[in-house]
Parts: structure tokens; C-alpha cells; sequence
């Protein structure tokens, strides 16, 4: 492959990312004609937003060598929590505070994970199984049940749900909630590369004994990283409140598979030390594009639960092949040694 | 007294000491049996005195032979990938992708050839059923083994997937009917027990005698306990992971037929908390999450026991989020405790010469 071509594909393999979504695209153009609008195209960043928020959350903790499948939970938690708090005490905190609260609620529920998987060395999965089921239980039984409507909601939120920054004249509109969002994902970008927190995480997912070795508190980084992928699933969970003007607690739990798929398909590897915040966003955008696309193009949505799953199968196939690929290296120099 | 029948005494005495340190040892070393055993007792005493009257009711007790076979079918299931330091997050999808197969079979037969047909075809239906449940299994072994995708992401996107096709084919509707030999098997008991129940017996006698007796067995708990030594003792990771996989498709199945026989209808949906509910089943059961160690008994006790708190908590009019929030306390809490147990174990044999030994040993070949 000369040096062009790999540098078009990415070091997570964002270029062939491009090209599928293309692809998926141009194909869904010619099956549908209605796809090629301006509508088509707000309604995917619409959707894409709190995805994206949640992805970002999944894919630090990937980097770091864990998995989490929590993160719907804790967002609901969050959100739910903080608008019936100020609904029950009929106050309106405002904006900022409301998000902050939200967030702090997020961080401690993350912090229990963080310190349950990083001081006792558990499987992430497992663990997160478990939190995922308790949080949610604990949400209904403990603080509510009910569905809180756009009519109780504070009345800093639902201003803000109709806040559009700009209508597009042939149809569509980019919602206000964009700006955060992006935000955001360049602040996680720039923590992933020039922060010292950032490189830690990659060098904990690469090796953890060698982080160890070189001085990196593996327990305490591990344990701000959970409370950090907390605090990002409240602040999607409250940008879900907004965008959908209600506050439904048996909301958002059910959609971990999607942003996992999206996730791994953005080339984060499970095993640790791989992946990036412009792969995770185009995995979103994929998987987005497919969820929303499928009853334009003639499919029905019956399918939509399938066509993800091959989809993340697909995408876990490519990147075990490239590992296998990539593993052959090693043990020739290690031969060669030998001689 | 006579020396040779003080001999004896002695003799026997140092017997029954032996057996007794040797009986000990076991339960020690079945570190799930022992607490299972223990907490199944405690979990029942506990319900049975707060609530004697809903509690030891016979229709509750009934409930709790009937529920348990088929959580505890998916338990094993989950169980036997675990031991190889995977996960099987498909096996709902699994039992209801056969479920599925032998409902629509069964009514498709019945609409084109009449009730006599469809009951005389019941073993082949029910065969196909199980196929089903196989074959999905061996697409979850192919894809870990053959293709190396880690089983996480593996049976995360086979579970998505079964479980989108089985929406794909009922279009998201349950879907009715199933061979009366099969509804009649859940509702009979042979001397008060279900037969449910004794189907879940049988099973965990025969996979304790794969995994105890036969070289496979042996193979599967190698693979999980050390890749590599298992790699160089000329076991083949592929085909034992085929097996492993192909046999948690198979025990998917059979539950996928004790859903079935417990009531005659099958969806997509069915069953979506048991993923959760039957990892806490695995994990208190004393299997190691990393691989290498299980116990089918402490395994099939934990069923039992998870099955116990789930009625008593419906007898004391608890809500199934309360339930739900057990099911994440006990699953977080066993593994803690077994943590900080095995790291005081690892630490005072850390200091035995007998490793040093075996480590200096290992580093001079």
C-alpha cells in the first residue's frame, strides 16, 4: 500500500469509514430520491447529537481497555433526577446549574463504577451489567416513575428546546444544542492528545503494567476516567431532555448496542489503546444514518435491530483480521533473536 | 481392653479423620458449593419465617420449581463459555430464536395438515427446534474461534442480530401455538416434582460428567484457566471453543423448549432481563469470570436460590425494579468479596518455597 493510500485510510481506519458512509449514501439516494434533502440531512445531525455525547463516553473507556454498558442508565439517572428535583421544589436553578447538578449526579454514579472496577480489578462488563440494572432500578423505585411533560418541565429548559441557530430555507434546522455538543467532542479531542490524562488513558489500554512502570497511577486515573464517562452520559442524558422536551425515565435504556456498534465500528478496539474522537463520530453518524434511512429506502423497520448487528459484526470481523494481520510481525523478530 | 481391638479403634478413628479433612477439603475447594448450599438454606428459612403464609404456599412453591429449569438451562449455557474466559450475551436470543422455530413450524404444519400431523411430526419439530439453537451456537463458535473476534463483541452482535431476526420473522408480534406433548410436559410432575425441574437435573448431571470426567471437559477448563499452556499442550483453542460454544447454543435450546412448554407462546421480546439475571446466576455460582474454574452444582444451587429471592420478593410485594436492584447488589458484592478472598489467598502462597521452587524451576528451562 504506498504511503498516500494509508494515509487516506486513517489510523483507525476513518478513510474506509468515509467511504461506507458514502456508499450507504449514494445507494440510499438511488433506492429513495426523498433521502436527498436538506431534511434528510438536519434530522441525521439531529439524531446524531446525544449518540455522539454517549459514544464519546464508551469509546475513553474502551481506549482505557474496558467496556461500558452503563452509560444509558446513568444518563436517565442524571437527567431525570435534576428536572425533577427543581420540578419538585419549583425552581427554575437555571441552565448552568441544572446541567452542573446533572453532571455531578453522573460523575458519583460513575465514581462507584470506577471504584469498583479499578480498585478490585473486576471485568468491566460484568460490572457494568450490574450498575446498568441498579441504577435504573433504583430511578424508579427511589426517585420516580412518571413521565414529567414539556408543560412541568423548568422553564429554562423548554426555552431552550425551541432554540434553533439557523433555519435552513429548503427545509430543516440545526438546533442550538449543536454548539455543546461539538464543544464537547474538540475538548475530549484536544484531552486525548495533549493531556497528560489523555496519553494515560492510551498507555493504560495499551499496557497497564507498563503504565505502571513508567509512573502512571494506574487505580486513581482509571477511577476520574469512570467519573469523567459519568459526568459526559448525564450531560447527553440532559441534551436527550432538551432535544425530546420531556423527561421519560424508562427512556434511553435499551439503545447500548447502537452506540456500541458505532463505537467499535469508529475503530476503538476493546482490547485498549486504539481509537479516536473524528473514527467514533463518523460510527455514529453510520449507524444513524442506517436507523434513520431504512423505511425511506423501502426496508421495514422490523430490520433496523438486525441490520445493526451485522453492522457491528462486520465491524468487529475488520478489526480482528487487521489484528491478525498486525500480530504476525512480532513473533518473526522474536525468531529472528533466537538465530 | 484387648491391643488389637484398640488398634482398630485408633485405626478407624484416623478413617473417619481422613474422610472427614477429605470431605472438608472439597468444599473448600467447590468454593461455590459450600456458600450456595448455605445460602439457598438461608434465603428460604429467611422468606418462609417474614412470609409463612404466601411463601410456603404450595402454588408458590410450585412457581419456583417451574421458573428455575429455564434460567438455570441459560445459566449452564453462559457458564460453559465462561470457563473459557468468554461470555455468551446470546443465549436469550438463542432460546427464543428455537422457541420461534418450533412454534411457527408447529402452527404451519397444523393450518396445512391437520392436528393429527402436527402431533405425529412433534419429534421432528422439536428436533429442528433444537438445531436451530445449535447452529446459532456454532455461528457464535466460528466467529471467536475461526474469525478471533473476542467474545464480548462477538455474541454482543450475534445477540443483536438473532434476537433482530427473530423480530424480522414474527414481525414483532408473539407468535402462538406448540405441540401439546410439549405444554402437557410442563404442567405434569413425577411425585410432586415438575418435570421441568427434573429435565434441568438431568442436564447438569450430564454436562458435570462432561466437564469432570471427559477429556473435552478437561480441555474447556484448561483453555479459560491458561491460553497458552493449553496452546502448547497441543489442544486445539478452535475446536475446543466450537465445542464450548455449540454446547451453550444447545443448552439455549432445550430452554428455548422449557419456555415453550411453560406457556405455548414465543416472541422476539421474551426473556430480555434474564441476560443480567443469569450472569449474577453464574458468577454467585462460583465460576470464575476469567475462565478456568466452574461448578455445575453450585451453579444449578444459585438458580435455585436467585429463583427463591425473586418469590420472596414478589410474596413481599416488592417491585421487579427492587428485584432488579438485588440482582446488581448480590452480583457486585459476590465478586468483591471473592477479590479480596483471592488476593489473601495469591498473597500467602506468594511466600510458600514451594512456589519459589516451581518459579525457579520454570525460568532456568
Amino acid at each position: 500500500m504506498s504511503a498516500t493510500l494509508r494515509r487516506l485510510r486513517g489510523a483507525n481506519n476513518e478513510g474506509l469509514l468515509v467511504a461506507v458512509i458514502i456508499v450507504v449514501a449514494v445507494a440510499m439516494s438511488i433506492a429513495s430520491p426523498a433521502f436527498l434533502s436538506s431534511g434528510t440531512f438536519f434530522a441525521l445531525v439531529r439524531s446524531s447529537m446525544v449518540p455522539l455525547i454517549f459514544a464519546l463516553g464508551v469509546m475513553l473507556i474502551m481506549i482505557s481497555g474496558g467496556i461500558d454498558v452503563s452509560f444509558p442508565a446513568i444518563a436517565i439517572f442524571a437527567a431525570y433526577t435534576t428536572v425533577k428535583w427543581s420540578v419538585d421544589g419549583n425552581l427554575d436553578p437555571g441552565l448552568v446549574l441544572i446541567f452542573v447538578i446533572a453532571m455531578v449526579v453522573g460523575g458519583l454514579l460513575g465514581l462507584f463504577n470506577g471504584v469498583v472496577i479499578a480498585r478490585f480489578r473486576l471485568p468491566t462488563l460484568i460490572v457494568t451489567l450490574g450498575t446498568l440494572t441498579m441504577y435504573k432500578g433504583i430511578l424508579l423505585t427511589y426517585i420516580g416513575s412518571l413521565y414529567i411533560s414539556a408543560g412541568e418541565l423548568p422553564g429554562s429548559v423548554t426555552t431552550l428546546s425551541d432554540v434553533h441557530l439557523w433555519d435552513a430555507p429548503s427545509g430543516g434546522y440545526l438546533h442550538f444544542m449543536v454548539v455543546p455538543v461539538v464543544l464537547v467532542a474538540v475538548l475530549i479531542a484536544v484531552m486525548l492528545r495533549w493531556t497528560l490524562f489523555g496519553r494515560s488513558i492510551f498507555a493504560i489500554g495499551g499496557d497497564t503494567e507498563a503504565a505502571r512502570r513508567v509512573g502512571i497511577r494506574v487505580v486513581r486515573t482509571q477511577v476520574w476516567l469512570y467519573v469523567l464517562a459519568g459526568g459526559l452520559a448525564a450531560f447527553g442524558g440532559m441534551v436527550f431532555v432538551i432535544l425530546g422536551k420531556n423527561a421519560n425515565p424508562q427512556s434511553i435504556v435499551g439503545t447500548e448496542l447502537d452506540i456500541i456498534a458505532a463505537v467499535v465500528l469508529g475503530g476503538a478496539s476493546i482490547f485498549g489503546g486504539r481509537g479516536s474522537v473524528f473514527g467514533t463520530m463518523l460510527g455514529v453518524v453510520l449507524v444513524q444514518l442506517i436507523n434513520n434511512n431504512l423505511v425511506l429506502v423501502g426496508i421495514p423497520s422490523t430490520w433496523q435491530r438486525a441490520v445493526v448487528g451485522i453492522l457491528l459484526l462486520l465491524g468487529v470481523t475488520a478489526q480482528a483480521l487487521g489484528r491478525a494481520g498486525a500480530n504476525k510481525r512480532p513473533v518473526m523478530i522474536e525468531k529472528e533473536a533466537e538465530a | 481392653m484387648s491391643d488389637p481391638w484398640r488398634d482398630s479403634l485408633k485405626g478407624f478413628n484416623r478413617r473417619v479423620d481422613t474422610a472427614f479433612n477429605k470431605a472438608l477439603k472439597r468444599i473448600q475447594v467447590k468454593r461455590g458449593v459450600g456458600r450456595m448450599a448455605f445460602l439457598l438454606f438461608a434465603t428460604f428459612v429467611l422468606f418462609a419465617i417474614l412470609k409463612p403464609d404466601v411463601f410456603l404456599s404450595a402454588v408458590n412453591l410450585q412457581t419456583i420449581g417451574l421458573v428455575a429449569p429455564e434460567i438455570g438451562l441459560l445459566a449452564l449455557a453462559v457458564m460453559m463459555a465462561m470457563m473459557t474466559g468468554g461470555i455468551d450475551l446470546s443465549v436469550v436470543a438463542m432460546a427464543n430464536g428455537t422457541a420461534i422455530t418450533v412454534s411457527s413450524l408447529y402452527t404451519a404444519v397444523l393450518n396445512s395438515q391437520g392436528q393429527e400431523a402436527a402431533e405425529s411430526m412433534t419429534p421432528l419439530i422439536l428436533l429442528a427446534g433444537v438445531a436451530v439453537g445449535v447452529a446459532l451456537g456454532a455461528i457464535n463458535g466460528a466467529l471467536i474461534s475461526f474469525v478471533g473476534i473476542t467474545p464480548i463483541l462477538a455474541t454482543l452482535g450475534t445477540w443483536q442480530l438473532y434476537n433482530g431476526l427473530a423480530l424480522v420473522w414474527t414481525g414483532g408480534i408473539t407468535v402462538s401455538g406448540a405441540p401439546s406433548g410439549l405444554t402437557s410436559m410442563g404442567t405434569s410432575a413425577v411425585f410432586g416434582v415438575p418435570v421441568l425441574l427434573l429435565i434441568l437435573i438431568a442436564a447438569a448431571v450430564a454436562l458435570a460428567v462432561l466437564i469432570n470426567r471427559t477429556a473435552i471437559g478437561r480441555k474447556i477448563a484448561l483453555q479459560g484457566a491458561n491460553p497458552v499452556a493449553s496452546k502448547y499442550s497441543g489442544i486445539s483453542a478452535r475446536s475446543t471453543l466450537m465445542m464450548t460454544y455449540m454446547t451453550s447454543g444447545l443448552l439455549s435450546a432445550i430452554a428455548g423448549l422449557v419456555f415453550l412448554s411453560r406457556s405455548p407462546s414465543a416472541s422476539a421480546d421474551y426473556g430480555s432481563s434474564y441476560v443480567l439475571l443469569v450472569i449474577v446466576i453464574v458468577v454467585l455460582g462460583g465460576t470464575n469470570p476469567n475462565g478456568g474454574f466452574a461448578t455445575v452444582l453450585g451453579v444449578v444451587l444459585a438458580a435455585l436460590t436467585l429463583q427463591v429471592v425473586s418469590s420472596g420478593f414478589t410474596a413481599m410485594r416488592l417491585s421487579a425494579y427492587e428485584y432488579a436492584i438485588a440482582q446488581g447488589v448480590i452480583l457486585i458484592g459476590v465478586m468483591v468479596l471473592d477479590q479480596t478472598k483471592f488476593k489473601k489467598r495469591k498473597r500467602r502462597r506468594s511466600t510458600d518455597s514451594e512456589e519459589h521452587d516451581a518459579l525457579a524451576e520454570a525460568t532456568t528451562k
